[in-house]
């Protein structure tokens, strides 16, 4: 086995590499290094994946590790989480969170419980991934963001990266982790290119990542809508608001010790979470930052999340639906009483 | 349920109010609109009307008694209400005697607003709970800054953090180390807070009004927070006396009569135009100018009357022939020295002037009245040797001194506005028109 070593935050990569590859990379040297980690979905062979995340990987692996699937979710999930329970380490590629809701049965009523309903005896350390949120005018079918109905169950994990070099030391973990682990990726961030460390290195679940140290209002976010947070961070600067961006990287396990450090420092707190708002990941934040910062808070915690309606497929209306830099701004100012 | 009635704010200043007589007596039947007391204020002595009929269960303080706004001082119970249950109230109000226990703090908000008497406070009347963010509140706590004092500047006068954070600044560099020098405690003055002074062998102790309290405090204020600095001018007064002498012989009959003041007033509010900056308020991190011109003159009050000065207000002066201005100046003179002025005639002064010219003063510098930028000390108009056309000769002169907010207004801006009113108390037929 070769060394592994947690990721130290001041390491530096002259590299430059597509989200994309940083998960492949992820997923082959995984499998270099336990020959019990393979891939399945649909499309991920001979087609090099929907979006060429496994491209190369079926020569190198072979057709018995980077397996085609039919169009069948619920079959295909429910068999890799009974490789699982034996004892292998599947990786299944949904080529949407849209598609896998027709896997609902396997992924959330066997794969989180099996360890308990099985007093013990199975595990199932499987990792689903595949693209979540708005793609890009996929309609409302195909837009899911999945996070705020799956993360309500208790017994799996959820990873949702923001960067190129998060996605790598995520999914290592998430390959090497012992419990289902649910990975949201964005078609919208799959050509992002970024700075990633060549050897393998764990991100350790759980840990939130400070992206740009603030002092005026804390934003926590995840995944794409980090990204957002940053474009308005720059936007508010410029009016002198000083944002602290905070990106999860995990909600299950949620990291609230940093959430509250940042939010007794700022006394302001808006939490950006591409999923609706009922139910949310963004709504337990908020509970959770009332219920621990409530002598800490100048105003309740503001929340912005996807508009309440089905994802609209027209350009406009969609970029408007979105969590956008411009919302965001608006929900700071609110929050600050500047608006 | 009872209602308590609580010490009102009845003026933008007032801290306290001392029930000088009750009108009403336990067991009474008031009706809305009936006066229940007479209430001294800093500045004033007013009636207390009351909002609730019913019937007057309780006097929570006794005539004479001073108390800080918001303090419990009666309770009125509806019809066969039980008045008893007004208890609760009456030991909340813990009515105190001394005037240094009762007074509070003043932390209130920067004035920007002005024209109502009755400001809404972060507590509602009737003990409500007060509209406060749970890290204000902590802050306030740890800073040492009542709340009870503060206008929140949040939704539905919620009190925030930029609240506490600016009363804190005010209190002086943000600490609980300052105490309070401005606070107007009766025991330790704010004009004596830092030496202690001792009675000797001869020496007598006049008690303190209100409104020398109110003088002591704002001025302290105005002294250690605004950095003043002086310009000075002298005015070519022989044309202006000479217009006035033509006038006043012309308007005898109509039983109006010009002082010097008057002219300076329009002169000073004319300026103003050409001079916005003169009209102004320093609000902390920006300037408000403001969209009226109400020059405040510094009234002196009788002995008779307790002395001291209050400043009467001539509102939208600019917009005032010097005829208005005479009779405004006079009305509210002679009602400052007899009745006394209101809150109404004395809030919103946007410029003030103080002349010392009748005590045959020659010169002097005013101390700025907050939150004004600046304020125009006039001494009197003298005969001087002066030198005009390069001919020695006798002309009358006065001199003006201005005091300046620097944070507002910078020395060749102060120049500039003086050479304005120059031109205009020079030139006087301009301010007939």
């Amino acid at each position: 086995m070769s060394t592994v070593t947690v990721i130290d935050p001041t390491m530096t990569a002259t590299r430059e590499i597509e989200f994309r590859d940083a998960l492949r990379e992820a997923m082959s040297q995984e499998m270099r290094r336990d020959p019990r980690v393979f891939l399945l979905g649909e499309e991920v062979a001979q087609y090099n994946g929907a979006y060429k995340v496994s491209k190369g990987m079926l020569e190198e692996f072979g057709p018995r590790r980077i397996i085609d699937t039919p169009i069948s979710e619920s079959g295909f999930a429910g068999m890799a989480i009974g490789a699982a329970m034996m004892g292998l380490r599947p990786i299944v590629e949904f080529m949407s969170w849209s598609f896998s809701l027709v896997a609902a049965d396997p992924i959330l009523n066997n794969a989180p419980k099996m360890l308990y309903m099985s007093g013990g005896q199975f595990g199932c350390p499987i990792v689903f991934r595949g693209n979540d949120g708005a793609g890009g005018q996929l309609g409302s079918t195909h837009s899911w963001c999945v996070e705020g109905l799956y993360s309500n169950v208790p017994g799996l994990k959820m990873a949702i990266p923001s960067c190129p070099e998060d996605a790598k030391g995520l999914m290592t973990t998430a390959i090497r982790d012992d419990d289902p682990v649910f990975f949201l990726e964005s078609e919208r961030m799959l050509g992002m290119k970024g700075h990633v460390p060549e050897g393998d290195y764990l991100i350790p679940f759980g840990q939130a990542k400070v992206r740009r140290e603030g002092t005026d209002c804390t934003l926590v976010s995840f995944g794409r809508p980090v990204n957002f947070c940053l474009d308005a961070a720059a936007e508010l600067a410029k009016e002198g608001i000083s944002c602290e961006v905070l990106d999860m990287r995990t909600i299950r396990p949620l990291d609230i010790d940093s959430i509250v450090r940042s939010v007794r420092k700022t006394n302001y707190c808006v939490v950006v979470d591409q999923s609706w708002s009922f139910g949310s990941p963004g709504s337990e934040v908020a509970s959770q930052v009332h219920q621990h910062c409530f002598d800490d808070l100048d105003n309740f915690v503001h929340r912005v999340h996807s508009a309440d309606v089905p994802t609209p497929y027209a350009f406009n209306l969609e970029q408007e639906y979105l969590p956008n830099a411009r919302r965001i701004c608006e929900a700071v100012r609110s929050c600050l009483y500047r608006a | 349920m009872p209602t308590t009635v609580t010490m009102p704010r009845l003026s933008d200043t007032m801290e306290a109010g001392t029930v000088i007589k009750w009108h009403v007596k336990e067991g009474d039947t008031v009706a809305t609109g009936d006066v229940l007391a007479d209430v001294e204020t800093d500045k004033a002595t007013m009636e207390m009307q009351t909002y609730d009929d019913g019937v007057v269960a309780k006097l929570l303080i006794g005539a004479g008694d001073r108390v800080a706004i918001g303090t419990p001082i009666a309770v009125i119970a509806v019809d066969g209400e039980d008045a008893s249950s007004a208890g609760a109230a009456k030991s909340a109000a813990a009515a105190p005697t001394t005037a240094a226990a009762a007074v509070a703090t003043n932390d209130e908000a920067p004035v920007v607003v002005t024209g109502t008497v009755v400001m809404p406070s972060a507590h509602a009347d009737n003990g409500a709970r007060a509209r406060i963010s749970p890290v204000a509140r902590r802050m306030a706590e740890e800073l040492g800054v009542d709340i009870n004092s503060l206008r929140g500047t949040g939704p539905g006068g919620r009190v925030i953090k930029r609240d506490i954070e600016a009363a804190a600044t005010r209190k002086g560099s943000g600490a609980v180390a300052a105490p309070a020098s401005i606070m107007p405690v009766v025991a330790a003055p704010a004009a004596a807070a830092s030496m202690p002074v001792v009675a000797g062998p001869g020496s007598r102790e006049v008690a303190v009004s209100g409104m020398r309290q109110t003088i002591a405090r704002r001025l302290v204020e105005s002294k250690s927070t605004i950095p003043h600095y002086q310009v000075s001018m002298r005015f070519n007064m022989d044309p202006l006396l000479e217009l006035r002498k033509m006038l006043n012989a012309q308007l005898e009959p109509q039983g109006v009569k010009l002082s010097v003041n008057d002219f300076i007033v329009r002169a000073c509010a004319l300026a103003m135009a050409q001079h916005p900056y003169f009209n102004a308020s320093w609000a902390g991190d920006r300037i408000i100018i403001h969209g009226e011109v109400n020059v405040g003159v510094a009234v002196s009050l009788p002995a008779e009357r307790g002395g001291g000065l209050v400043v009467a207000v001539i509102r939208n002066a600019d917009q005032k022939g010097l005829r208005q201005i005479s009779l405004d100046t006079r009305a509210l003179a002679e009602k400052a020295r007899t009745r006394g002025l209101g809150p109404e005639d004395m809030m919103g002064a946007t410029f003030t002037i103080s002349n010392l010219g009748m005590y045959g003063v020659d010169n002097f510098t005013a101390i700025i009245n907050p939150p004004n930028s600046a304020i125009l000390a006039c001494g009197a108009a003298v005969e001087r040797p002066v030198v005009r056309n390069s001919q020695l000769c006798v002309g009358t002169e006065l001199d003006a001194t201005l005091s300046l907010d620097h944070r507002v207004i910078d020395g060749a801006m102060a120049a500039e506005y003086l050479t304005t009113v120059r031109h205009n108390l020079e030139n006087p037929a301009t301010l007939l028109v």
